[in-house]
């Protein structure tokens, strides 16, 4: 399966794959590459695959997608084509080894570096980090915010609503006097599954009394939702979705 | 209402083995529900201080709000959050004032600051507070997940997408933070809530813990140990023995699967009076 491989300065900081399902690429914390770069538009661009072949199409990005140095808006993608957006480079790889990408828990921590004291940057050396961060969006056009709005579609099983729409940091789907998604079947847990809004302003759901699964998968360990997500805990089954 | 939780907790700080002082402090509130950690820097002494500035005004503020719910908030309100996590939000906030009222009298404006990591339960909510690199932690069954992110510059560039997490892993910004209490006369407070499960853990940290241990380690020690504070002593106690280069300090709060029986509040009584919150 082909996969995206995310550069910036020649570092890979991602490694996506794409062709089952479609990526879409953005600043927004729903997207399924996810660039946090004012020069990136919250919905930039998506790779999906049609007929068998690897498709790029630019959502009108402000500051455009480049493929091997041409601005494009909709193109075939083929191993190693290089997809520039604002200073990130995307490349196309098809190699099906997976290199020793090694993120999250477990294993053997690095070996740390010697580490002085704590300390924070004044605020002098601050404002030249923002500034610093900022000037990698160089164009100084900043895109546009599209304000998406996040929501439960409720697809099956038994509910107070048929749609909420996600407005608190926690949402708890369940019988409990907490939960937002209120399960009403008669065996239905006080809480099922849990939904957090983090830091990043992204949803990430959990197991609480059951282990709801996403995509067919079960999640043991929580995972940030995306559009067209469905959720099954409990009997029911969710749809999350940003409206417009 | 919800049902209350018993919660066992337990704590230990330890100054480890390089550093002359401590300059972490927790506090411990049962009867509020409320537990703060907070990893202080500065020359001198002052690391020390703002450590227990602020954790001392995080518990005072929680504290008359519990007997005046009509206290005003310090800031502005937030969005999507309950009265508690506001409450919070607004005692961290009283936090950054003190702290920073203190370096501005001290004459020591850059060298004094303090991180936070705080968390009330009410029934089966949990709120959560905190700026800078102090963590908190979930187990629940089987996983363990970090339920904070670090206001430092290492972490800031890899959610930038400009650093991985090797590189994070092996950076000598490691310490450099971009956000914490005492810097500014205003700090932006990250605020964030969570579901309370029978059998869940939660774990407070500083840096000198994380720094030193895995996760793998560290969940494997709370999985294992049943007592909180006998937990708590044994991830101080790892951590030193895998080098102890900075302070080290841990809360650990578990949510009893079971009602928990008078003896065994009141030998926890006994505890919390023999064991003063300020160890540092």
């Amino acid at each position: 399966m082909p996969k995206l491989v995310l550069k910036f300065e020649n570092t890979v900081l991602k490694e996506v794959p794409v062709g089952a399902r479609e990526v879409s690429i953005g600043r927004s914390p729903d997207n399924g590459l996810v660039i946090d770069n004012p020069a990136i538009s919250h919905y930039h661009a998506r790779v999906f695959e049609e007929e068998g072949r690897l498709m790029l199409e630019d959502f009108g990005s402000l500051n455009g997608t480049f493929v091997n140095g041409q601005r494009v808006k909709m193109v075939m993608l083929k191993p190693g084509d290089s997809v520039a957006i604002g200073k990130h480079t995307i490349v196309v790889s098809d190699s099906r080894d997976l290199d020793g990408f090694a993120f999250g828990n477990g294993g053997a921590k690095p070996a740390a570096p010697k580490i002085n004291e704590t300390v924070m940057l004044d605020t002098k050396e601050r404002r030249e980090f923002l500034q610093k961060v900022a000037a990698v969006g160089e164009s100084s056009q900043v895109a546009p915010a599209r304000m998406k709005v996040p929501t439960l579609v409720v697809r099956k099983g038994k509910t107070s609503q048929k749609e909420y729409t996600l407005s608190d940091k926690l949402t708890v789907v369940g019988k409990s006097a907490l939960a937002t998604v209120k399960l009403t079947s008669w065996f239905a847990p006080r809480a099922a599954a849990q939904i957090s809004r983090r830091e990043d302003n992204a949803y990430y759901i959990g197991a609480a009394d059951k282990v709801p699964s996403v995509n067919g998968h079960p999640v043991a360990h929580p995972i940030k939702l995306v559009s067209g997500d469905i959720i099954e805990v409990a009997g029911v089954q969710l749809e999350f979705v940003y409206r417009d | 209402m919800t049902t209350q939780m018993e919660t066992d907790f337990g704590a230990l700080s330890d100054t480890g083995c390089v550093r002359e002082n401590n300059e972490d402090a927790y506090g411990l509130a049962p009867e509020v529900n409320l537990f703060v950690l907070s990893d202080g820097m500065g020359g001198l002494e002052f690391g020390e201080v703002a450590s227990r500035l602020t954790v001392d005004a995080v518990l005072a503020h929680c504290r008359e709000a519990e007997a005046n719910p009509l206290l005003p908030l310090s800031g502005e309100r937030v969005d999507g959050v309950s009265a508690t996590s506001n409450r919070l939000a607004s005692a961290v906030r009283l936090a950054n004032e003190a702290v920073h009222r203190a370096a501005l009298q001290n004459g020591v404006r850059q060298q004094m600051g303090a991180t936070v990591v705080a968390v009330q339960f009410d029934g089966e909510r949990m709120s959560l507070a905190h700026v800078g690199d102090s963590r908190a932690y979930r187990l629940r069954g089987g996983d363990f997940e970090q339920l904070t992110e670090d206001h430092s510059f290492v972490a800031e560039q890899m959610r930038r997408g400009r650093m991985t997490q090797q590189e994070a892993g092996s950076s000598t910004l490691q310490n450099v933070l971009v956000r914490a209490l005492g810097i500014e006369p205003m700090v932006e407070v990250a605020v964030g809530e969570e579901l309370v499960m029978e059998g869940d853990t939660v774990l407070l940290c500083s840096d000198g813990l994380t720094r030193e241990l895995s996760d793998a380690q560290i969940a494997a020690v709370l999985g294992e140990t049943e007592d909180a504070q006998e937990a708590a002593g044994r991830l101080v106690e790892l951590a030193k023995q895998a080098g102890g280069g900075d302070n080290i300090t841990a809360v650990v709060l578990r949510h009893a699967a079971k009602p928990v029986g008078a003896f065994a509040r009141i030998s926890r009584l006994g505890k919390w009076f023999k064991g003063p919150r300020d160890l540092s």
